[in-house]
């Protein structure tokens, strides 16, 4: 299992017309060890920012942030090899016109050979039972095809963690149980941040964010309760942000 | 977004001689045609290789709905500039210049057509690969290549569903409620691209 640490990490960034920066996370410090961890919390909380942190998309204004070791700012190449990522929306994600070519886009540094490339995106799409659509264009596919397309892609490489954000938002039902299912059968360390909270129940460990900073961390039960508690106590008080 | 369903340069697969052609016979052939295009200087001329390469088209089984598809998109352009042509030097080199610049869309769409994607990536990376001793990656220039195809059919799709948007609000005539929509979700989609290539740790220089 990956070890991801967290030493003190913040992000704040400058906004127009405002003399200080705006804080999207303050004084984060975590080792993500955990082989299921979930990130619970409002909009705006910071629970993407704290996912970005961990691929290096988003690089911490304070503080440090490793993967087994390697700095997310210093040896970015090292951590997304390590890293993979997925965003809520796989229409942003999936680069290539059809589901074979951004499997095959996704090999093209660790793969030289054309063919071996070929049935190694054949095998990962074969995995998620997605073979028969993978020359069809992207657009054609339903949400849960193109989700479980992006994890497809992002799974060819084999990264040893796999960071998921909000992954089941844009999905139905249907769909949301067969992501769930999939997470469930992969090998990965998987961190993944959700609005799903019997998502969320699923996971060893879960964080809470509240305003840039970790509310609660511990187990998914007692999580899953803080968050309900933390958003009761704003509706009650008003706070409709 | 509807218009995003179609693609830009689509593969037809299939077995035909054309479809079988060493790649850079293909390359070699979109680059005659498009030298050609400057050399053919009577467009009966024109006419007759651009019979010629609809015919090749055809035999490689990709269809005549794959071969206007390529070609519709143009035809209000050609229009313009057959007409503006027309009116400066006369018929036969507006003829010309229409069926010249049909040319080398028919052989850039053939290629494309009848060569999967990554057999092209492939390809454009052979080819950008004596530019290495200059410092260029030739895998950014396949990247780059790539993303235009995925790019441009999502930018039409913007557009027409910013077209639809402003046709409910009445704004259909608004130069400003087309633009501005369509210019921020493509910067927003260019942002979010360069991200998942961030993410996928794609297009970042080779060791």
């Amino acid at each position: 299992m990956s070890i991801i640490s967290l030493r003190n990490a913040g992000v704040s960034v400058a906004v127009d017309g405002f003399p200080d920066p705006k804080v999207l996370l303050q004084d984060i410090s975590l080792e993500l060890t955990e082989e299921r961890i979930g990130v619970i919390g409002a909009n705006g909380s910071g629970k993407s920012t704290l996912l970005r942190l961990l691929n290096g998309l988003v690089a911490p204004t304070e503080g440090t942030v490793t993967v087994n070791g390697a700095d997310t700012v210093r040896n970015v190449r090292a951590v997304r090899q390590q890293v993979g990522f997925v965003f809520t929306d796989p229409l942003s994600q999936l680069v290539m016109p059809t589901g074979r070519e951004d499997v095959e886009l996704s090999l093209r540094r660790s793969v030289r050979h054309g063919k071996e490339r070929r049935e190694q995106a054949a095998a990962a799409l074969d995995r998620f039972g997605l073979l028969p659509l993978a020359d069809q264009s992207i657009y054609e596919l339903s949400g849960g095809e193109r989700q479980l397309l992006a994890l497809a892609s992002v799974l060819a490489v084999e990264p040893g963690v796999l960071v998921l954000d909000e992954p089941s938002t844009l999905l139905d039902l249907r769909n949301r149980e067969l992501l769930r299912r999939t997470l469930a059968g992969l090998s990965q360390q998987i961190i993944m941040s959700t609005h799903d909270l019997e998502l969320a129940l699923d996971m060893d460990r879960v964080l809470v964010v509240e305003s840039g900073q970790i509310a609660y961390d511990g187990g998914a039960a007692a999580a899953v309760e803080h968050y309900r508690s933390l958003s009761a106590r704003s509706l009650s008080g008003g706070d409709f942000r | 977004m509807r218009g995003h369903g179609f693609l830009l340069a689509n593969y037809v697969p299939g077995t035909s001689l054309i479809h079988r052609m060493p790649l850079w016979l293909k390359f070699l052939l979109v680059l005659a045609c498009g030298m050609a295009s400057f050399l053919i200087v009577d467009w009966r001329l024109a006419a007759a290789a651009l019979g010629v390469l609809c015919g090749l088209f055809l035999l490689s089984g990709a269809g005549p709905v794959r071969l206007f598809r390529a070609v519709r998109p143009l035809l209000p352009i050609l229009l313009v500039i057959g007409a503006f042509q027309w009116w400066q030097l006369g018929g036969p080199v507006a003829a010309r210049i229409v069926l010249n610049i049909l040319l080398c869309v028919v052989a850039a769409s053939l290629l494309t057509a009848t060569t999967p994607l990554h057999r092209l990536l492939d390809g454009v990376v052979s080819l950008a690969r004596p530019f290495r001793r200059f410092g260029a990656d030739p895998e950014r220039f396949a990247l780059t290549i790539a993303i235009m195809l995925r790019s441009i059919p999502f930018i039409a799709g913007a557009f027409s569903d910013v077209r639809d948007s402003a046709r409910a609000r009445g704004l259909e005539r608004n130069p400003r409620a087309l633009v501005l929509p369509v210019f921020i979700t493509t910067v927003a989609y260019a942002r979010h691209t360069g991200e998942a290539l961030a993410a996928r740790g794609l297009g970042e220089p080779e060791d």
